[in-house]
């Protein structure tokens, strides 16, 4: 339990496709929600091979070893629970780092499904994902990428009349645009296709890279470049009459259909493209899967695949960064350090002092941190300006070219530095991103974000009150640069920062600037600064009287 | 908050002069000969700012992109009042914070949570401020949220609207404020009477001009001479030197305009 990031059981949320964040105010940057995301397009109407009702997520843990809560659920569950380690709780079961120590992002194992319809694809990928047992699974299907249709077809469709089993049916260069960032790690908007009117809905569902991503649809196989994409390439082969009864049996008993539309269809369009798009494909495939979802054996060899793909990939990032020797460098040049004049000085003697008092502690803190924000908001870039007086003569002055600031806290400490920010910065608007480090592992894990709309053009300060390796500032970049934040207009800001964490931060982001009021030489082996300031948080919040 | 406060009392802020006489009095420094009726200055020229030396005891603070900033939207005349008491406050925060640095303090070790031990310093008690009413009281908020429980003493001085000589009405200070360190605040300085006048009341009341630190926004060249002049011993704090000072600040601050 203790060697590896991926031993994590999430929890079951069953349905979490259909009623996740996303859905409701539709748009990027509302993925609220870290739990291993899935998608699937509830189908109203025909054509879907697979009926969105199975649980998408990685199915849960019977071990209770650890326990865990799905953050940013919407839904209060039964299993949403804690881990205690010594006096701290914890949440764990979030997302591991996804990216190596010089913060460069590392693939996502992509498993590609390809199968004829009702063949058992959708029961595999979800025995896959249950087996696999791993946080950070993603599902997406083809369907989400059918073209939309124009008013012609949809007449033919609606008399079933149109080809919906033909490669020109599907929208190829968006399959592949999303699969390569996603496997990326970058985050994506994926269109929900709506089969009553054969067009996309204006909200996307947006997911969040993973460590595995699971693509499944009848023409998964069918263009050579997505396939290149594919680290493994799986065929679900099932006799042809089952699909059918299967077919039959879906249609009619659940969405409706009356036995003659269905069989016309499958007789012109549904055989004749399996024949011609789908069986050829076969040949692509790494693995072939008989008797589809029933094959347990065939699921087990694939997941213990993946795992040990996966274990290769995994390491102690955090111990690496720590031990990460940048011992002698000089200090990066997008180091910003307060002046340390006297009252500076007095401040930090103030809250650096364990004896100091709570009430003083976030008095001398705020006034900190208010400096620290002038401080950074002076390095937007400024442009010239005359502005007319009252007193009735012109003046030269300067006004910041920046219309918007984006202030992103990292959970729990860096929240206590966005009163001071609204304090200096009128209509700024505030995201959070939670991470908290594993007591096992050590390392940091995501579980919680939140971020404004159109972040990718706004200026961002990311406050955290203390950064002593930097694992969890950079994780939070890391997720920035995933939202397509250009890197140089990342703002640090910081309280207190250790020579390592600026380090390791200026090394992997050499644009991002980091601000901050004072440097420390060292870190301890629990990852506090020293001298330092001990558990800012805790001390800020008066979580620590257990002390 | 003292805001407000001061309008009830229906007082001129003495040191507005005229403009034409404000302009024409300091063309001892604008090498440029404007003659037009609008003219056009650039505050934060340094050549022109540098042709004053007013020694080592008059400080001007350093002007980030940040702090001219706040100075242009102070200055401009389309500014929303809302807008320029956000902006003011943030400016006066700026000019307290640099002038609690003049205040004396003594080395001091601490011992931090980890077990180690910082280097640090604390700041000797016995400070004070004094506004001089009414544009001063703005900065007293400011001060108040750098410290919380300081001594603040108020004066009022009235110009004669001919003459612009200035006149105490009322002062009320801390009775040992004599052995305290003086932080006097007093946003805009067109000729430097007002001031001038203060000090004479705090000299009445024993304290040292060494012990005064002005902390002001925007000043005159004229003023600052004058004070310099007078009070060589005082530690004057602005941030900007102009020959025309937006004298609108009270007025726009309190909404009295």
């Amino acid at each position: 339990m203790t060697d590896s990031v991926f031993d994590f059981k999430a929890q079951p949320r069953a349905n979490s496709a259909s009623d996740s964040g996303g859905s409701e105010d539709g748009g990027e940057g509302d993925s609220d929600q870290v739990t291993p995301l899935t998608v699937c397009t509830d189908l109203p109407n025909n054509m879907s091979p697979n009926p969105p009702r199975t649980p998408k997520s990685p199915k849960i843990a019977t071990s209770l070893k650890k326990r865990h809560r799905a953050p940013g659920s919407h839904k209060p569950e039964g299993t949403r629970v804690l881990h205690t380690h010594g006096r701290r709780t914890l949440y764990t079961a979030g997302r591991p780092p996804w990216y190596n120590k010089e913060g460069q992002l590392k693939n996502a194992f992509v498993i590609g499904l390809c199968g004829g319809s009702a063949s058992g694809k959708t029961t595999v990928a979800r025995k896959i994902i249950e087996y696999l047992d791993v946080p950070w699974v993603s599902l997406v299907s083809m369907d989400s990428f059918y073209k939309v249709l124009n008013e012609e077809q949809h007449k033919r469709a609606e008399a079933n009349e149109y080809d919906f089993d033909h490669p020109d049916a599907f929208d190829f260069d968006l399959v592949i645009s999303t699969l390569k960032r996603l496997k990326e790690g970058k985050s994506v908007n994926v269109p929900i296709y709506n089969f009553a009117t054969h067009s996309r809905e204006k909200q996307m569902k947006t997911i969040y890279g993973a460590n595995v991503i699971i693509f499944e649809g009848i023409m998964a196989f069918a263009n050579p470049e997505l396939l290149k994409v594919m680290d493994m390439k799986v065929f679900v082969d099932t006799d042809s009459d089952i699909c059918l009864a299967r077919r039959l049996r879906r249609d009619i008993a659940e969405r409706g259909r009356d036995p003659q539309g269905v069989l016309k269809q499958y007789m012109k369009f549904v055989k004749p493209s399996f024949e011609h798009y789908i069986e050829p494909y076969m040949q692509s495939a790494d693995i072939i899967v008989p008797k589809g979802g029933e094959n347990d054996v065939a699921v087990n060899l694939i997941v213990l695949h993946v795992h040990n793909q996966l274990q290769a990939r995994g390491f102690k990032l955090r111990n690496k960064q720590a031990q990460a020797s940048h011992n002698g460098q000089p200090m990066p040049d997008t180091l910003h350090i307060l002046e340390k004049t006297p009252q500076v000085n007095g401040m930090h003697s103030f809250i650096r002092d364990k004896n100091t008092s709570r009430d003083e502690f976030i008095f001398y803190s705020k006034r900190l941190m208010r400096l620290l924000f002038e401080h950074a908001l002076s390095m937007l870039p400024f442009r010239e300006t005359v502005v007319e007086t009252p007193q009735g003569i012109f003046y030269d002055g300067r006004r910041t070219s920046v219309k918007r600031i984006v202030g992103v806290s990292i959970l729990r400490a860096g929240e206590t530095m966005e009163q001071a920010l609204c304090e200096v910065c009128k209509d700024v608007s505030i995201g959070k991103i939670l991470i908290q480090t594993n007591m096992d592992t050590g390392e940091p894990e995501l579980h919680y974000i939140r971020l404004p709309k159109d972040i990718k053009d706004q200026y961002i300060f990311l406050l955290d009150a203390t950064v002593a390796t930097g694992a969890a500032a950079m994780m939070a970049i890391r997720v920035l640069l995933d939202h397509d934040v250009p890197e140089e207009k990342i703002f640090l800001c910081s309280l207190l920062m250790a020579e390592s964490g600026v380090q390791t931060v200026a090394y992997a982001f050499p644009k991002v600037k980091i601000v901050t009021t004072a440097v420390d030489k060292d870190v301890n082996d629990k990852f506090h600064i020293l001298p330092g300031i001990g558990n800012f948080g805790d001390r800020y919040f008066g979580t620590d009287f257990a002390e | 908050m003292e805001r407000g406060s001061g309008a009830c009392l229906q007082i001129m802020d003495p040191d507005v002069i005229p403009l034409y006489k404000a302009v024409n009095e300091c063309k001892i420094g604008s090498e440029s000969s404007q003659t037009d009726n609008k003219t056009r200055l650039d505050g934060n020229d340094h050549a022109f700012a540098n042709l004053f030396d007013f020694g080592p005891k008059f400080i001007r603070m350093r002007l980030t992109d940040g702090v001219r900033e706040l100075q242009t939207v102070i200055r401009d005349k389309a500014t929303p009042r809302n807008d320029f008491i956000f902006y003011a406050d943030r400016l006066i925060r700026l000019v307290v914070e640099e002038g609690l640095n003049k205040l004396p303090y003594r080395k001091c070790d601490v011992v931090t949570p980890t077990g180690q031990v910082y280097e640090g310093l604390r700041y000797e008690k016995g400070n004070c401020g004094v506004s001089i009413v009414r544009s001063g009281e703005a900065m007293e908020q400011g001060l108040r949220d750098c410290c919380r429980s300081i001594r603040i003493g108020k004066i009022l001085i009235q110009s004669d609207d001919d003459t612009h000589d200035a006149r105490v009405v009322y002062a009320n200070l801390p009775k040992d404020i004599n052995q305290r360190k003086v932080l006097l605040m007093y946003p805009i300085m067109c000729t430097g009477n007002t001031v001038a006048k203060a000090l004479e009341i705090l000299e009445m009341n024993n304290v040292k001009e060494e012990n005064i630190i002005l902390l002001n926004l925007f000043c005159t060249p004229q003023s600052a001479n004058q004070l310099v002049t007078k009070f060589p011993g005082m530690t004057i704090l602005t941030t900007e030197v102009h020959p025309v000072a937006p004298s609108h600040f009270g007025q726009k601050y309190f909404g009295t305009d």
